[in-house]
């Protein structure tokens, strides 16, 4: 074009977008990804496979459920409910990574969102699929969960608002939702995109259908910036209220371990930690799987490592504080329960929770760590099981020594227990590859306004 | 180095103002410091400790909450960091004097706290069981760590942002950012076990896990507040009315809506977990705050804390309003001593609510003593990092 500004050889920033990309070929890469005809990578072949394989596991493992009741689990008493609980409270954790980098950075300006946002938002819907497995698998009757709604019946059933199991449906569906339509909305542009370069007839068709009618005018970038802007506003409050909301199902039970009025940040910044663990643990095989380093930087990494580190020092401040005012409450149960946590039933348990969240995450204030994204994946994982036993042992190890030592019992994981939570771990990566292969993993055009090119013309008189 | 259209160094004429609210601050505070000295006779001792504690903890507050600000922007970065960064420092500066100023609580601890004395301890398995910890020694030694930590912060940072602006930003900014990490870790902890140590054994049977993080929210609240207000006031004057935009100011708005809603997330948490348990070990202290005339406390703390502000501060266009933000900033000031006299006093007037005279007398000598000391402090250094990194690009933000 004649009135094309001036390209400046330099972009804006170079940490976040390796120089000599231009709009088009930054369109070119991560469209191809989705647009190829070519067999994908070996990379995605394999993660495909293995989330393909665990996913029949899951649905084995839930029809033996149906069939032989929560039994097959290792819920006894005292212990009724504990891998089901941990692996919702894990998975529904991991989910807000994606919805802070989504709503909260782009309400701060934060650039070195508009890389990673798309596929940590798609992060975020399919880790809250793989939570919500849990709590309805756990009704023991999954087909009557719609009793959990309060609507007009003829039953005169009435969900206890009292209850903080129920605002978690409350919480947790309107998640889900604005999560969803937060997604679905950023895609819309970029759905256009591929509908315009495939080749493909049917791809075209379905492209077409999703993308709306966009056709990117004015007006509809005008109606698009509010609704996002929107959006996110709506999205920020989720991020605390989620999480939050989760805390009160142990904090409003006055079980000893679980009453503690500090969880609700206790929490949130658990999952955020976690989260951006499992941000990096994706970002990392798949920007070298499909050459994409000039879009998500080691920039991006060393920024999610230090949000890690950050939420993960708060979650290190929570166990010190935890511990010690479970010995300054001078309350015979508190202490008891901070003291059984460390030396009980569960205290290996504990102990690599303390070495996972509380130990690890100070090797990230050194540079030399967050720059390498090999030890960064190492670190990534070490999180996401340090932040599953964390909740594992929240959980299990007060139920299992309450008040009366009489009815003390241990809880016992079996192999059901292990297939429903790999299971969900498959059904993460299923709909997480296909969607690698079917939309775009990158937002095309938000990255577009990063280059250089979009930064003269923003500056122009309107 | 990048060249700057700006002279930063305080002129004469806002010089000569600044020695006049100095003036003036000193003079109230001399009056009020007087004042509280009569009633220490005339009142009583009992009286004049326990209106000192809570106006201590807000002084605390404005004296160590910017030195967390300044920290955060290093770790940050960001416009909003640069312009609020001298008026941290100089606040940083005034912690000898809260030094100074914690005396009266080192003298008067057998008056404000149960725990050092012999006889109510060994009456109590409870407090006997919390003596390792609470007991004056090892008191007097954590203020120490505490002081010690602070001092040193501040310190740091304003000895390292000298040799900026003399030597220029390559040579030192690093290195400050390296520190900010660490030291806002320590200001985390040491807030925390300040607000156990200082404010919650008032009260030694109570406990909430929940306590330290309120207190750091609320001391990042009230300097925010205060940063806020004397940006405002500072930017009638050269050289900040060529600096400061509705944009800066915008962003510290924004601050200041998130704690204000942090303080709201935390203080309700923490009521809605303790009401719903109802425990015999904890629901006493709110049983206590929402009785006697003191619910209506809580509910001005409510409405005057949260609502009014947040539903104020949503609004764009008030954020970019320098004498809308002001007032708000100002009445969030207002509230912040309500907060703390609702937090500390019913603890010690367990029936009812009730205000002594000395409870404006004493908070306005303390208020008064420390401004004419920050002023004195700010007046020391130009008002704008000369040799920041970034700082045209600061100036270029505020420009539209």
């Amino acid at each position: 074009m004649a009135d094309e500004p001036q390209v400046i050889d330099q972009p804006a920033s170079k940490e976040i977008i390796a120089p000599g990309y231009t709009f088009g070929t930054v369109t070119d890469q991560i469209a191809a990804v989705v647009l190829t005809k070519k067999t994908p990578p070996l990379f995605w072949l394999g993660s495909f496979a293995v989330g393909f394989g665990l996913l029949l596991l899951f649905l084995l493992a839930v029809a033996i459920l149906m069939v032989k009741g929560l039994g097959i689990w290792g819920l006894r008493s005292p212990a009724m409910w504990a891998w089901d609980i941990t692996n919702f409270v894990w998975w529904v954790g991991i989910g807000h990574a994606g919805t802070l980098i989504s709503a909260i950075l782009l309400l701060l300006n934060q650039q070195w969102r508009n890389s990673i946002n798309r596929f940590a938002e798609a992060m975020t819907l399919f880790a809250v699929a793989c939570a919500g497995m849990f709590p309805v698998l756990h009704l023991g009757r999954p087909w009557l969960m719609y009793w959990l709604f309060p609507y007009p019946n003829t039953m005169a059933i009435e969900p206890n608002f009292r209850s903080p199991l129920v605002w978690d449906v409350f919480a947790v569906s309107t998640y889900a939702t604005v999560s969803l339509l937060f997604w679905y909305v950023g895609l819309m542009p970029d759905l256009a995109t591929l509908r315009d370069r495939t080749t493909d007839r049917f791809a075209k068709f379905f492209y077409g259908i999703l993308s709306m009618g966009w056709r990117g005018s004015a007006k509809h970038w005008a109606v698009y910036e509010t609704a996002s802007l929107l959006l996110a506003g709506l999205a920020t409050p989720l991020v605390l209220s989620v999480h939050t909301v989760v805390s009160f199902d142990f904090t409003i039970g006055i079980v000893p371990g679980w009453h503690s009025t500090f969880f609700p940040p206790y929490f949130v910044a658990g999952a955020i930690y976690s989260g951006f663990a499992m941000v990096l643990a994706l970002a990392i095989p798949l920007r070298s799987a499909y050459n994409l380093k000039g879009l998500i930087t080691d920039k991006h990494l060393d920024n999610a490592a230090k949000v890690m580190m950050a939420t993960g020092l708060i979650v290190g401040y929570s166990y010190i504080l935890e511990a010690f005012t479970g010995w300054y409450s001078g309350n015979v149960y508190e202490e008891a329960a901070i003291w059984n946590r460390m030396t009980g039933m569960y205290k290996y348990h504990y102990w690599t929770l303390v070495a996972c969240n509380v130990i690890a995450p100070n090797a990230l204030w050194f540079k030399k760590i967050r720059s390498s994204p090999v030890i960064l994946f190492i670190w990534s994982i070490i999180v996401l099981i340090g932040m599953w036993l964390e909740r594992f042992v929240i959980i299990v190890a007060s139920l299992s020594q309450d008040n009366l030592p009489s009815s003390w019992g241990r809880f016992e994981s079996t192999r059901w227990d292990w297939a429903t939570y790999l299971g969900t771990i498959g059904l993460f990566l299923f709909l997480f590859f296909l969607f690698i292969r079917l939309l775009p993993m990158i937002s095309i055009f938000e990255v577009r306004t990063l280059l250089p090119q979009a930064k003269v013309k923003e500056e122009q008189p309107r | 180095m990048m060249a700057h259209t700006v002279d930063f160094r305080i002129p004469a004429e806002l010089l000569t103002e600044m020695r006049g609210w100095r003036t003036k601050a000193l003079g109230i505070g001399v009056i009020g410091a007087l004042l509280s000295a009569i009633g220490f006779f005339v009142a009583g001792p009992n009286q004049f400790y326990r209106s000192y504690l809570w106006s201590y903890i807000f002084i605390v507050a404005i004296s160590l909450g910017p030195l967390a600000w300044l920290m955060l922007q290093y770790v940050t970065g960001g416009a909003w960091g640069l312009v609020i960064r001298r008026a941290c420092e100089a606040a940083a500066r005034t912690l000898p004097l809260t030094l100074l100023m914690f005396l009266p609580i080192v003298i008067g601890i057998n008056n404000l706290y149960p725990w050092p004395h012999a006889e109510i301890v060994n009456a109590d398995p409870l407090l006997k069981h919390k003596a390792p910890y609470l007991n004056v020694p090892f008191f007097l030694a954590r203020a120490g760590i505490y002081f010690a930590g602070w001092l040193f912060l501040s310190w740091w940072f304003n000895k390292w942002s000298a040799k900026e602006d003399a030597e220029g930003h390559d040579a030192v900014h690093s290195k400050m950012s390296r520190m900010a990490g660490p030291g806002i870790l320590f200001w985390g902890f040491s807030v925390t076990f300040m607000a156990i140590d200082w404010v919650l054994s008032v009260d030694p049977k109570w406990f909430s896990t929940m306590f330290g993080l309120l207190f750091i929210a609320s001391q990042g609240l009230t300097a925010m507040a205060f940063l806020i207000t004397l940006m405002v006031l500072l930017s009638k004057y050269r050289p900040m009315s060529e600096v400061l935009t509705h944009r800066h100011l915008h962003d510290l708005g924004k601050f200041m809506l998130a704690l204000v809603m942090v303080w709201a997330y935390f203080s309700f948490s923490q009521f809605l977990i303790i009401w719903a348990g109802n425990l015999p070990d904890e629901i006493p202290w709110y049983l206590t705050r929402l009785n006697g005339g003191w619910q209506f406390v809580a509910l001005l703390l409510v409405l005057g804390h949260f609502v009014l502000p947040f539903a104020l501060l949503l609004s764009r266009d008030l954020k970019r309003n320098f004498k809308l933000l002001a007032s708000i900033a100002v009445f969030i000031l207002v509230m912040r001593f309500v907060d703390l006299y609702w937090l500390i006093t019913p603890s010690f007037l367990k029936q009812s609510f009730g205000l002594s005279w000395m409870d404006f007398t004493v908070p306005i000598g303390l208020v008064g003593l420390w401004l004419a000391y920050f002023l004195t402090q700010l007046e020391k250094r130009p008002l704008m990092p000369v040799n920041a990194p970034h700082l045209e690009e600061v100036l270029e933000h505020g420009r539209d």
